[in-house]
């Protein structure tokens, strides 16, 4: 369904995807999942035709997205990061007219729209102008301009950044009733917990390289680490640091958090309290992760998604 | 408090958009103003009004007449044949032209009417005030300076007090020859002075040139109220198609352009969109303009509807294509709003839009080509002034102008589209 080799792209010298790879099968619903600047949206672009590839190829339904690029735009819908939307027009009329740059007949388009605003719960507020809406409110409508060409896959670039966790709720409702009816969908996230809830597949992105991928089993599967302790320490510096690696060399700091990978932290956890007083290094919170994808995301590159 | 002082004057020296609005847009104004209202200069040939002149006597009178004219300071004269000129006047090349008829000389050696006729165009009438303020006393003079002048004056003394008792011509002759050395010397003291109230002007001899008027409002359309709503309708319109033209930058700001691009739709077509919605807002502007000057003012539209039509239609295109050419430069509405309002009133100042062209100096009015609004302004002149037809090619031309503007325009805007506006990421 999707094939994707190979694809690099640089902005001058920053070099931005290193030669990704991924295919994605109809029907699933696969994450791109990566901390700020690792490189999903930008993979998205060149998806969805915005930004042309420097070298490698895409394949979708078997059409080369170089040469047969009108005809892979006819049957994908892009939700952006950024809400698209015209302000100062209704939400039915965005989407009358969002519809209607992709030809979708007038008495066909207008059922379509009003069966997703009442998807997306906004039927009562469908002729008030999208100025009026809460954030919230417009990331479900930017959701459904992309939906109205009945769309065989799906872009979804970031959709619930900076909204309500109701509206978070709705989106998630919708897009697993998108997948139940076999819509493939990639699926950008720095939201471990959206990627675990909604992926089929994930791949980890970071530095513009797709540095682990597979089924959420998988990944905890094939992750060496079980279990990560992560405790907060009153100061951190370069001695104190020093002490916990003679402990432990494989440990990872975030600001004044030491992280310990473990596949047994019930036996680790009083080993390394005991050692911490004796050392005289005070801590003042003391954290048992298991393993998900923000600790192998930890575990991969030594930084937290958030990042 | 002085930190404060010196941080505020920092980040103003150091914003190059505040330091352009603050000095180098006001200097560039001043100065095309200057240039605009005739204040560059000492008052040279560039600041004089052209009068054609026609010569059908064509004697050593006429010739003597005209070159008293030319030596006028606020008069340039340019010799025509009188088709060529009235032609200049129906065009709006020029404003008048001084008519010397056959039997001028003859008129004025037997102290007759002068054969002098000042055709001209309405619509200048300000300028044709000045015209005549200038040839009215040289006019006056012209029988003091030639040959035989004292007997030539005495008929015209006879003529105007209408007798026909020889005695009594006689007895006003004899009364003249008295006055005339004191009124020669009068003369030749005021030709070597600068003082107007001191030079003589004589008006009998000022009356015999007649006046008409080659342009006139056929429709009872008023000079100044043209000049208002065409003037002002272009310079608005031209305000208004930036603004759409901005659209397309707001729409890149906003990520709507981006969505128009993940969608089937051409980006040659996003922008073919602009336009014509640009022409279609444009056209409807305007006609409702010209419609509320027809409401308001009583502006005679009747039958230059078709005209009018055209016109509206073709200044439409060359707005339009102004307003997107303009957007298409930028990358974001910031770097050219500031600019464009600067370039919309330096168009509107020499166009014409700000104030009729003949109060500009020549080299001016020669540079007013270079605007939209002047075709437009021009064109609209020719229908609700000058009453040209549809088909007259002087309105055609002025027509195709502002198509090939609106064309060339929009091709560049198309090429700067590509270049500026769709590099998204």
């Amino acid at each position: 369904m999707i094939e994707v080799k190979n694809l690099k792209k640089s902005f001058g010298d920053r070099e931005v995807l290193k030669g990704i790879n991924f295919s994605i099968k109809k029907g699933e619903l696969y994450g791109l999942l990566g901390p700020n600047g690792a490189g999903k949206t930008t993979a998205i672009s060149i998806l969805s035709s915005l930004l042309n590839a420097d070298s490698g190829e895409v394949f979708i339904e078997n059409l080369n997205l170089r040469t047969d690029t009108n005809a892979i735009k006819r049957i994908t819908g892009v939700v952006p990061q950024e809400i698209a939307l015209y302000n100062d027009l209704t939400a039915l009329e965005n989407l009358m007219f969002w519809g209607g740059i992709y030809n979708v007949p007038k008495q066909e388009l207008s059922q379509k729209a009003n069966e997703l605003l009442q998807l997306f719960g906004l039927e009562d507020r469908k002729n008030d102008r999208v100025k009026n809406y809460s954030g919230g409110m417009k990331r479900r409508i930017n959701i459904a301009a992309a939906l109205l060409h009945k769309p065989k896959i799906l872009f979804l670039d970031e959709p619930t950044v900076g909204i309500d966790p109701q509206s978070r709720n709705l989106i998630f409702e919708v897009i697993e009733k998108l997948h139940r009816e076999r819509i493939t969908i990639i699926y950008t996230t720095h939201y471990m917990e959206e990627a675990e809830r909604l992926c089929d597949l994930i791949g980890i992105i970071d530095n513009g390289e797709i540095i682990a991928e597979g089924t959420l089993e998988e990944l905890k599967k094939n992750s060496p680490v079980k279990e990560i302790i992560s405790i907060t320490f009153s100061d951190m510096n370069n001695d104190n640091y020093k002490k916990l690696k003679s402990f432990r060399s494989d440990i990872k700091l975030t600001e004044n958090i030491v992280h310990f990978y473990t596949s047994d932290a019930k036996t680790e956890l009083p080993k390394l309290v005991s050692f911490c007083n004796q050392a005289g290094l005070e801590f003042n919170n003391i954290e048992i992760l298991k393993t998900n994808v923000e600790t192998i995301f930890l575990n991969l590159t030594g930084k937290q998604l958030r990042d | 408090m002085i930190k404060i002082v010196i941080k505020d004057l920092k980040l103003f020296f150091n914003d190059k958009g505040s330091m352009l609005m603050a000095f180098a847009v006001p200097i560039a104004l001043i100065t095309l103003f200057a240039f605009a209202y005739g204040g560059v200069g000492k008052g040279n040939k560039s600041n004089k009004i052209i009068l054609q002149v026609s010569d059908l006597d064509n004697t050593t009178e006429s010739k003597e007449a005209i070159e008293q004219l030319d030596s006028l300071k606020s008069i340039q004269i340019k010799l025509k044949d009188l088709e060529d000129a009235e032609n200049a006047i129906k065009t709006g090349e020029a404003s008048s032209v001084l008519i010397i008829h056959k039997g001028f000389s003859d008129s004025l050696m037997a102290g007759n009417v002068l054969s002098l006729e000042l055709k001209y165009d309405e619509a200048r009438e300000i300028e044709i005030g000045l015209i005549q303020q200038s040839l009215i006393p040289t006019i006056s003079m012209l029988p003091f300076r030639l040959k035989g002048s004292k007997n030539v004056i005495g008929k015209r003394f006879v003529k105007m007090t209408g007798t026909e008792d020889l005695q009594t011509q006689q007895s006003i002759q004899n009364q003249l020859d008295n006055l005339y050395d004191v009124i020669a010397k009068s003369i030749a003291e005021s030709s070597q002075s600068n003082d107007k109230m001191k030079n003589p002007s004589f008006g009998f001899y000022g009356e015999d040139m007649k006046m008409t008027k080659i342009i006139k409002a056929k429709n009872g359309n008023r000079i100044g109220l043209v000049q208002a709503v065409a003037g002002t309708s272009v310079m608005m319109l031209l305000f208004s198609v930036v603004g759409i033209g901005l659209g397309l930058l707001d729409e890149k700001k906003e990520g709507t352009l981006k969505r128009l691009i993940y969608s089937p739709i051409k980006p040659g077509n996003i922008l073919l969109g602009k336009m014509i919605s640009a022409n279609i807002m444009s056209i409807l502007q305007l006609f409702i303009m010209f419609h509320f000057a027809w409401l308001a003012f009583g502006l005679k539209i009747g039958s230059q509807l078709p005209g009018m039509i055209i016109t509206i239609i073709a200044t439409s295109f060359a707005c339009s294509a102004f307003g997107v050419f303009i957007a298409s430069f930028a990358k974001k509405r910031e770097q050219i709003q500031g600019l464009s309002i600067l370039i919309i009133l330096a168009m509107s100042a020499i166009g014409g839009s700000m104030m009729p062209l003949f109060f500009m100096p020549a080299f001016m009015q020669k540079l007013a080509a270079i605007s939209v609004n002047y075709w437009s302004i021009q064109a609209f002149f020719d229908v609700f002034w000058r009453n040209l037809s549809v088909t007259d090619p002087v309105f055609l031309i002025r027509i195709l102008i502002l198509f090939l503007i609106g064309g060339i325009l929009n091709a560049i805007a198309v090429v700067l589209f590509r270049k500026n506006i769709l590099k998204l990421v």
